[in-house]
């Protein structure tokens, strides 16, 4: 048999993972591991059952802190390591995610939501729907007031923006409603979420939007 | 090689295909603490050949051809959803005790971990593709039967897939190239156009390989000591981009 079709047989032929699965991405230092670890009491206190793959780019910087943290069971950690790829780990080949989402479905049964987070990266990153049901993209005010404007596929193609850090907008000069009515523009209405991440302003309103979105309401 | 099988190999061998062998390095990451000094074009394509020629070719290809031959005894009645024939079951049987094999004579752990974690990968992709017996071996691997080592897992779906043993085999071995290549141009060891440079040798290092035959009961012999030390040194680098 050579054939370019050999026996195509209807797929997926496994069995659909239990848990939810979320994409978090967004640049270096927008706060993607500071809004996981806002989320997770949140999620927690709902009575969402969650755990978090993370893509660091080199080591497990974020895993580690993550599983320091004291705020999640560190067995409900795993890291995934980008190959210098932050991109490609979660767009072109997802594989290496989709089986650490596995593992986690695998070893916990009740498992409810899997958060999946990119190693940092620009504003081009985007989320394979092979691995997420649905993702947020991360930008904050210190990066910039014009990357709204800059239009980035993580900023328009996301589920849901999340802007933060907008307690510094006033010290690093950025007008925050311009920031922001630019933002929705650029995304033609669809959600967004101005946050403080350190701060927990708007948390609440996150969790809801992933609550309304991958889980039934908790 | 016939249009099909070529425009089949091409598929698999384009980095398109989800396979997950962009995050792994097989220790080259681990050269350069190994050397002491960054390596140059040179040292990369040393590395690759001793791989090729003593890791490689006398492992993970006799492995692999082996597999190959293993999973043609009953895989075409075979379904894919875990309902396959007993004839299928002693082809997976063979399969998996071939993938034993090359697990245990695999000395390094890293080399070991990341050889199983390759095949997950390669197979998950499969799984949702649906290529008939990648099911039935996952149930295998899950069960703790069969490890599921990289080698292993491309010699039965690609022979399911439609690749003849000598396809299949060259196919690897471009893969080991190009992946070994692609990462040295990530950690900036060579250029684009420097790994192409590196690339007709290495490749005519495979073509030398995948045509010396595999007997029927060869079994892996790799010995590849300077790139399994690479490796060790590579899982311990405080700062890694690549797993390993």
């Amino acid at each position: 048999m050579n054939a370019l079709s050999p026996r195509l047989s209807p797929a997926p032929a496994m069995s659909p993972p239990n848990a939810a699965r979320i994409g978090i991405g967004g640049p270096v230092g927008s706060g993607k591991t500071a809004l996981i670890e806002a989320l997770l009491p949140v999620l927690q206190a709902r009575g969402v059952s969650v755990a978090v793959v993370t893509n660091d780019l080199v080591t497990a910087e974020d895993a580690e802190r993550l599983r320091r943290s004291g705020i999640i069971d560190p067995a409900r950690v795993l890291a995934v390591e980008a190959g210098a790829c932050p991109h490609t780990v979660i767009r072109e080949d997802p594989t290496l995610n989709m089986l650490a989402a596995d593992e986690l479905d695998a070893r916990f049964p009740e498992l409810d939501l899997v958060i999946i987070e990119s190693g940092g990266d620009n504003l081009a990153s985007t989320f394979s729907l092979d691995l997420v049901d649905w993702w947020i993209f991360v930008i904050d005010v210190a990066g910039g007031g014009d990357i709204p404007r800059k239009r980035g596929p993580g900023v328009l193609q996301c589920d849901l923006l999340v802007v933060n850090k907008v307690d510094l907008a006033p010290h690093v000069g950025v007008d925050l409603d311009v920031m922001l009515e630019e933002a929705r523009h650029v995304r033609g209405g669809r959600p967004l979420v101005a946050t403080a991440c350190r701060a927990g302003l708007n948390i609440d309103q996150v969790a809801d939007a992933i609550a309304d979105a991958v889980l039934l309401r908790r | 090689m016939k249009t099909a099988g070529l425009l089949t190999a091409l598929r698999f061998g384009d980095s398109a295909f989800p396979g997950g062998g962009f995050a792994f390095s097989q220790g080259l990451e681990g050269l350069a603490p190994l050397r002491g000094a960054t390596p140059d074009a040179d040292a990369v394509a040393a590395f690759l050949d001793e791989q090729i020629s003593h890791r490689w070719g006398p492992a993970e290809r006799v492995t692999l051809v082996r597999c190959h031959r293993a999973a043609g005894t009953g895989g075409a009645a075979a379904d894919d959803d875990g309902a396959d024939t007993a004839m299928d079951e002693g082809a997976l049987d063979a399969v998996a005790a071939l993938d034993r094999d090359l697990d245990l004579s695999t000395f390094s752990q890293t080399l070991r971990r990341g050889a199983r974690r390759n095949g997950a990968a390669f197979l998950a992709a499969h799984l949702r593709l649906g290529t008939p017996g990648a099911g039935a071996y996952r149930g295998r691997i899950a069960s703790g039967a069969a490890p599921g080592t990289l080698a292993a897992i491309q010699g039965l779906l690609w022979r399911r897939a439609g690749l003849d043993e000598t396809e299949a085999a060259a196919l690897a071995g471009y893969q080991l190239v190009a992946g070994g290549l692609t990462a040295a141009t990530r950690l900036g060891l060579v250029g684009a156009l420097g790994a192409q440079a590196l690339m007709p040798v290495l490749l005519g290092r495979v073509a030398d390989v995948v045509s010396r035959p595999v007997a029927a009961d060869e079994e892996p012999s790799g010995f590849s000591p300077y790139a399994e030390i690479a490796a060790a040194r590579q899982a311990r680098l405080p700062l890694r981009l690549f797993s390993n």
